[in-house]
């Protein structure tokens, strides 16, 4: 054969064919492309700005997210795997008539493989060559803009190229790649030269009587509305059981939804018979266009329903995942407090020595505007001091509410607060202060009563303030205490030195007496106008962690509560988007792949429809009807169950203000579907242009000679 | 019949195609075949494998372009058609009968005749009453909801009839349409073809190796290597279909020495 004997003509046929598989398959190069580009975000995440920075602030967390990068490598490995070999299971496909033919026309295997192999080589180089830059593009990208996000102005921007991560893509991409390439060809080299050559039609499978496809379908809708009712209902998140059932009814429902969709599909095409039927002679002739092949396509449709109903399954579950994670990954990243109610920017704590005056000793104190003393002890006026409080009132007053999981959790907590920290008026009137609030106003024998705002929400301080606004009286120490004003939750220290879960606020001499003078002082600090000029609160508070590092004084700052929040955002909402476009990428490239090889195998259909005097343009207006229907049954469904799934997602996951509100459901969903439609029409775009390709070789071939 | 002058629906002029360019083995599946189909006429093209039956018929479906020579139906040019007029004229003009039927296996019988409507967007209220006529007339009523696979040879071979037939078309051109069914149910599709040509008045140009289904034509072409070397007529109404096809079967012989070799 001509090609064994020169290895010129071998190597044409190599880059001919490459250069014909990259234009005839862009979906298996996208593909390519895509897993290279989601190697290397994996794998470059530990030189993105923001994990830079916060590798300073929570290094143990930081290392232990690194730590998890080889099973994401792992995982996107394995994910990215299936992705090329179905989609290189199509290319194949594609080509297994030529590849018949090389070995009709006396190409021996071995040489077949290595021209495969060398194929396949070629496209992969080719598709690092591109996608390794375009990778590093978009990491430096994501980078920029989660810093500027984030409003990290710190550090200034730093490359996140990391030529290790280069290397590890193209070792993994290579790997996955030759695997599937090894599967693929083994199996084409392993196959007689007669079935090679053979266009395998597709036989009907045998039909059961169309009220079956009705009630799987109906079943399928009453399981899916189930377990969504289920967990939007809140039920589903209590047991670890109840989340079982309905991951359970989910999947059940989406079986049986899909392989009742076939009833569908069979009465969309009768009813397109009856529709042309009763249509009005002279109109359907100036609509040519709509109605030319309705029956056909609904028909081909049903056929891949009937054949693939497994894999449209598993797409529209793909998606719904993908719609789930990106919705919780954003809702994950806009629900964020920090930047909320801050108002302490460092806060000190050392036993020995008068902060204060180490403070003015460095010269360090001018540059706040505000240092104040946070005074907190035990009360230490009986032995008895497990019991000092009770507050009867409070609880038979929460007892008598109506059942409610906050009433439960209220009860619960404080049940156990018999022995509340104190603390004194003046320094939390000063916080109080500095936070923009109105200051506390207590007479002897009054408390106020403070809560750690990780201990409580809006709808459990809600209830506390009602039954304190009927001043309810209270035990101190054998003494009664009336407890009066509203619910005090403003942050005691920076970030987390000191969390109390009840404490009650007391005016300074009654302090003085319960703590017997015995008390703990933190001191709280806020940064002055001339720290911060010209600088973001972050870059100030950096640059004077320095200089108190330097003075070797114990402190606590807001850096280090934000840096914590920041990191759980960040990684959280970065992984789920990440893991988002992944499934978004296979479940469409599944879709695509599947309706070319339909398509493929329905070529002898097709040549018929031609030989009936179908012309290009029809064709291809029918083909892209039946891509839009193939996308649009999974892509649809998908959205409109992400809808009832992010609901639910979001009484699992969120605080309760973001669950409660609609705007923000829409805000939610709005970039969502957004991003949905923008990646569906990408691929639209593409499996049309595969598929008008391919028609074009149906067309004219024995007249083009 | 004879007394009445009909006009030709086709004609062919010195039609060639040839395969392999210039080089030496260039094969001539046609060399310049010369002739004309009347309206209303059952036409039949005989020959020995490889003998340019199945190119001639292809180039006048317009699936082949041909390197020479014309082709007129009803006075139009097709060797030169494009795009939508020859999707047209193959839709339209044209019924195409192949010898593997070509129905599509996913769709009923009946949305198998009504194709070609629903690709030229034509109701099919239109054509609902030809197709009742059909389905009687073929004996295909009762499979019109049935898919492909769930009918005989035979019921596939009319279905396709019926859908080469349910546009009127102006020449329904025959691939081997017995090739792939048993003697019966070939005898039952000459029947009805030859009963929609008498009684339809439909041309039909049909290929055959099959002489009992060539002894339904009126008139029979030879073609060897590309060219037409002898044509049969039947002498309607003296000449019984026995004696015609007993000529058929001499002229086999004479051909190619043993129907065998003809076959
Ligand atoms: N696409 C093609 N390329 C090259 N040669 C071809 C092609 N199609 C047909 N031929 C040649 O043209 C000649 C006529 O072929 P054709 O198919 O018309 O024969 P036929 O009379 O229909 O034969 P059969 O009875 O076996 O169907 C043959 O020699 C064949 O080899
Ligand atoms: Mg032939």
């Amino acid at each position: 054969m001509f090609y064994e004997k020169s290895p010129g003509m071998f190597r044409t046929l190599v880059r001919r064919n490459s250069r014909r598989n990259r234009k005839e398959n862009s979906l298996f190069f996208l593909s390519l492309l895509i897993s290279i580009i989601a190697f290397y975000i994996v794998l470059s995440l530990s030189s993105q700005d923001v994990m830079l920075f916060l590798q300073k602030m929570e290094s143990d967390a930081v290392n232990k997210l690194m730590a998890m990068i080889p099973l994401f490598y792992g995982m996107t490995l394995i994910i990215l795997f299936f992705l090329i070999y179905y989609a290189g299971s199509f290319q194949m496909e594609r080509r297994s008539h030529e590849f018949g033919m090389y070995l009709m026309f006396g190409l021996r295997r071995p040489k077949l493989f290595l021209l495969l192999l060398a194929e396949d080589f070629s496209g992969s180089v080719l598709a690092l060559v591109i996608g390794i830059p375009v990778a590093v593009l978009i990491s430096e990208l994501t980078s920029l803009v989660t810093a500027k996000v984030v409003g990290l102005g710190i550090i200034g921007h730093q490359s996140s190229f990391s030529l290790r991560a280069v290397l590890w893509t193209a070792v993994g991409f290579l790997l996955i790649k030759s695997a599937a390439f090894l599967v693929l060809s083994g199996k084409i080299v392993r196959q007689e030269v007669g079935s090679l050559l053979l266009d395998t039609p597709k036989g009907v499978k045998k039909q059961k009587p169309a009220a079956v496809y009705l009630l799987s379908l109906l079943v399928g809708l009453v399981c899916l509305t189930a377990a969504f009712g289920m967990a939007a209902g809140g039920i589903s998140w209590s047991q670890i059981d109840k989340m079982g059932y309905t991951l359970a009814l989910g999947l059940l429902g989406t079986a049986f939804l899909f392989y009742g969709l076939r009833f569908a599909m069979d009465f969309l095409a009768r009813r397109g018979n009856r529709a042309s039927l009763s249509a009005d002679p002279r109109r359907v002739k100036e609509d040519c266009s709509f109605q030319n092949l309705q029956v056909f396509d609904f028909r081909q449709l049903e056929e891949t329903v009937i054949h693939h109903s497994g894999a449209m399954a598993v797409s529209f579950l793909l998606i719904l995942a993908a719609l789930c994670c990106f919705g919780s990954g954003v809702a994950i990243a806009r629900d964020n407090n920090w930047s909320k109610d801050h108002v302490l920017d460092y806060t000190f704590s050392d036993e020995a020595e008068n902060e204060k005056t180490v403070l003015a000793d460095r010269g360090l104190d001018t540059y706040f505007s505000s240092l104040f003393e946070m005074k907190v002890g035990h009360i230490r006026t009986t032995e008895d001091y497990e019991h000092a409080f009770q507050m009867e009132t409070v609880m038979d007053a929460l007892a008598g509410l109506p059942e409610s999981y906050a009433r439960e959790i209220l009860l619960n907590n404080l049940g156990y607060a018999t022995a509340p920290r104190l603390i004194s008026l003046t320094g939390y009137n000063m916080l109080l202060d500095a936070a923009g609030l109105p200051v506390l106003k207590l007479e002897k024998g009054e408390a106020g009563v403070y809560i750690d705002p990780e201990f409580t929400d809006d709808e459990r301080t809600r209830i506390l303030n009602e039954i304190l606004s009927k001043e309810p009286e209270a035990v101190l120490d054998g003494t009664a205490i009336r407890l009066t004003g509203e619910v005090q939750t403003t942050a005691l220290v920076t970030d987390r030195m000191l969390t109390l879960s009840f404490a009650l606020i007391l005016p300074d001499e009654q302090f003085e007496y319960y703590t017997q003078g015995d008390y703990s002082v933190y001191l709280n600090g806020i940064l002055g106008n001339e720290a911060v000029e010209g600088k973001s609160l972050l870059q100030a508070i950096s640059a004077m962690n320095q200089k108190l590092d330097e003075a070797g004084l114990p402190y606590e700052s807001y850096l280090q509560n934000m840096g914590r929040q920041l990191f759980y955002t960040v990684a959280s909402s970065y992984l789920t988007i990440y893991l988002a476009i992944i499934f978004l990428v296979v479940a469409n490239t599944v879709i695509g792949v599947q309706f070319l090889m339909g398509q493929q195998k329905a070529g002898r259909r097709y040549r018929t429809l031609v030989r009936l005097g179908a012309d290009y343009g029809t064709l291809c207006r029918s083909a892209a009807r039946q891509i839009n229907w193939y996308f649009g049954i999974p892509v649809v469904l998908a959205a409109i169950a992400s809808l009832f799934g992010e609901r639910a997602l979001l009484t699992g996951l969120l605080s309760f203000e973001m669950r409660e509100s609609i705007p923000e459901m829409i805000r939610l969903s709005v970039p969502m579907l957004l991003l949905l439609f923008a990646v569906e029409y990408l691929y639209i775009m593409l499996v049309r242009r595969t598929s008008a390709r391919y028609l074009l070789t149906l067309m004219e071939p024995e007249r083009e000679e | 019949m004879e007394n009445i002058r009909t006009e030709n629906i086709l004609e062919i002029d010195f039609l060639s195609k040839y395969y392999g360019g210039k080089s030496q083995n260039q094969t001539k599946a046609l060399d310049g075949v010369t002739f004309q189909v009347l309206e209303g006429e059952f036409l039949g093209i005989m020959g020995s494998s490889g003998s340019g039956k199945s190119t001639l018929l292809n180039c006048i479906a317009a699936v082949i372009r041909p390197t020479a020579g014309k082709i007129a139906l009803r006075g139009a040019q097709i060797q030169d058609m494009e795009g939508k007029e020859l999707a047209e004229y193959r839709g339209k003009k044209i019924g195409y009968l192949f010898q593997n039927f070509e129905l599509l296996d996913n769709l009923t019988g009946r949305e198998n005749i009504l194709l070609p409507l629903s690709l030229h967007g034509i109701s099919e209220k239109e054509s609902r009453e030809r197709l009742r006529q059909l389905a009687d007339y073929l004996e295909i009523a009762d499979v019109l909801d049935k898919f492909p696979a769930q009918m005989s040879g035979g019921q596939k071979q009319r279905v396709a009839a019926a859908r080469a037939l349910i546009m009127k078309p102006e020449l329904v051109l025959a691939d081997e349409p017995t090739g792939a069914l048993d003697s019966r149910n070939a005898k039952v599709l000459m029947e009805k073809l030859s009963g929609l040509n008498r009684d339809e008045n439909a041309t039909i140009l049909m290929v055959t190796h099959d002489s009992g289904a060539a002894s339904y034509c009126r008139r029979i072409l030879f073609i060897r290597d590309g060219r037409i070397i002898h044509e049969l007529r039947r002498d309607t109404p003296e000449e019984t279909q026995q004696m015609f096809h007993g000529r058929i079967l001499k002229v086999m012989a004479q051909m190619g020495g043993g129907s065998e070799n003809v076959l």
